[in-house]
């Protein structure tokens, strides 16, 4: 039954059984062949032992945008064919994205949603923007389109901000310690602000804008930081904390700095209204004026005055004719007056000075030198109090006894109660 | 508020300022006139200082020619095929 086939019908044969055959592989990306004006793009997918030949049409290539590499792991789906001029099996790829890359995406989303959980992304902690900065920091790789796309519009809008530039990496394992380096030098400087740019790339590329401490140094980032990163239509977890986000580095440079051109005519407008703020005052104060030189006060001052003039006359008047009149009744009310008080004067004192006479002998009589005069003596102790009793003394104590011309001093010799009762004397 | 603008705004220190603070000072006094409280002689007063300070943005606008000061790194020159980012 088995007829000999050509070379061509046994491939025809062969493709349309691997036609059928449809898959999904994945594979790491080697002798890659992407040669303008070719039609196909063609590439080897290999794993530890074996290796595929893969070709993908241009125009799904193009459409797919996956930057491809060598070594780079990739998942393609397709259908095996056969090349039957060099009878070979191909793999003919119609879709291809990078692999891995579905894991990144779970654990970036993973990464946003506990930050979210802290409040990093809160719009609350969003800082405002300057309105006018004199100095920006930008953050940045060194090398690349981002820095001069950023340093040209700064210049072009606003050359008057300073451009304070930090040199770092934004690819590779330590991309993201480096930016939080510049992020830390940016805000150690004069600058009022941070851009933080980069250029396009992979999902991959841009991993280090997704590292968690870089995240937390812009939350705390004391300065503003917007972002433009890349052109990914994702948010990068560094977009999410930052206080604003656009889109590309151009686009965070035209955001942070007013349009020099904008600005001035904004400026001409305010001069403008100024100087009609100030003419219109100017006519207030004018009118203000005009209407007061037309009061009666200065068109007619006469008659104004007239009704003051006649008051005043009649006012001075009666002054010359009531101050003499009233001075001469004064001074005869004041010598009257005087007279009577100095014959009252004289008679207030007389009752005083009368008893001031008696109460002077009474003193007099009083007087315990008087009594003492008398014939009577007082006894003092030691202590130069009075003893008034016998009792109040002991044998041998030293008393004094004072007279009305002296003292003479002594010891007790003897002591002994009256026998009759006191005759009363000594007031 | 008006002896604030007043005490804030003073010839030396027109010199000095940042443009942000000779924009505010701008929009203060700006903000007195539109009142229209006061006196003309204050207002006259607030007018000369505005112009002066629209002088100073003006200037600071038309003569700035941009600084950039290297923190970290160092600039590569920029090469030919060169695109804006956000054009590409």
């Amino acid at each position: 039954m088995a007829e000999a086939l050509s070379v061509s019908q046994a491939l025809n044969l062969a493709k349309a059984s691997l036609n059928k055959v449809s898959a999904t592989i994945v594979g790491e990306v080697s002798e890659l062949s992407d040669k303008p004006g070719y039609k196909a793009v063609y590439f080897t997918l290999t794993d530890e032992s074996s290796a595929l030949s893969c070709l993908m049409w241009r125009n799904s290539f193009s459409a797919a945008g996956v930057d491809i590499k060598q070594g780079k792991l990739v998942e393609v789906s397709g259908i095996f064919t056969v090349y039957a001029a060099k009878g070979r099996m191909n793999f003919d790829v119609k879709t291809i994205k990078a692999a891995g890359e579905g894991d990144l995406r779970l654990k970036v989303a993973k990464l946003a949603k506990k930050l979210e959980a802290e409040g990093l992304m809160e719009a609350s902690r969003k800082k405002p923007l300057p309105a006018f900065p004199a100095a920006i920091a930008v953050v940045t790789s060194p090398r690349g389109k981002a820095i001069h796309d950023v340093l040209r519009t700064l210049r072009r809008r606003f050359p008057y901000a300073e451009a304070l530039v930090c040199g770092v990496l934004v690819e590779g394992a330590g991309a993201a310690a480096s930016i939080i380096q510049g992020l830390q030098a940016a805000q150690q400087s004069k600058a009022e602000l941070i851009l933080l740019v980069r250029g396009g790339g992979s999902y991959e590329d841009l991993m280090p804008f997704n590292d968690e401490k870089l995240a937390r140094a812009i939350a705390a980032s004391s300065l503003p930081v917007v972002t433009g990163i890349g052109h990914e239509p994702d948010n990068s977890i560094a977009d999410m904390v930052a206080d604003i986000r656009a889109s590309t580095p151009t686009a965070a440079a035209e955001r942070v700095v007013p349009n020099s051109q904008e600005l001035a005519s904004a400026l001409d407008r305010l001069q403008a209204s100024m100087t009609h703020l100030l003419t219109n005052k100017l006519d207030q104060a004018r009118a203000k004026y005009e209407r007061l030189l037309e009061r009666p006060v200065f068109t007619n001052s006469a008659h104004f005055f007239a009704a003051y003039d006649i008051l005043l006359e009649g006012a001075s008047l009666r002054l010359t004719q009531a101050i003499p009149h009233r001075l001469a009744a004064d001074e005869a009310f004041i010598k009257s007056t005087g007279s009577k008080l100095s014959g009252l004067a004289s008679r207030l004192i007389l009752p005083y000075q009368n008893s001031i006479a008696l109460n002077a002998a009474q003193l007099e009589s009083l007087s315990p030198l008087k009594v003492l005069s008398r014939g009577y003596s007082i006894v003092f102790d030691e202590k130069d109090h009075v003893i008034d009793s016998v009792d109040k003394v002991d044998l041998d104590q030293r008393i004094s006894i004072r007279f009305a011309d002296g003292i003479i001093s002594g010891n007790v010799a003897d002591k002994q109660h009256a026998q009759l009762k006191k005759a009363g004397d000594k007031d | 508020m008006v002896d604030e603008t007043l005490g804030i705004v003073d010839d030396t220190s027109i010199n000095n300022m940042t443009f942000k603070q000779a924009s505010e000072e701008l929009e203060l006094i700006v903000r007195s006139l539109e009142g229209n409280q006061l006196e003309l002689e204050e207002s006259l007063k607030l007018y000369e200082k505005g112009v002066s300070l629209l002088k100073i943005l003006q200037g600071k606008l038309s003569e700035a020619q941009q600084k950039v000061t290297v923190l970290l790194g160092e600039i590569e020159p920029e090469s030919d095929d060169s695109v804006d980012t956000h054009l590409s």
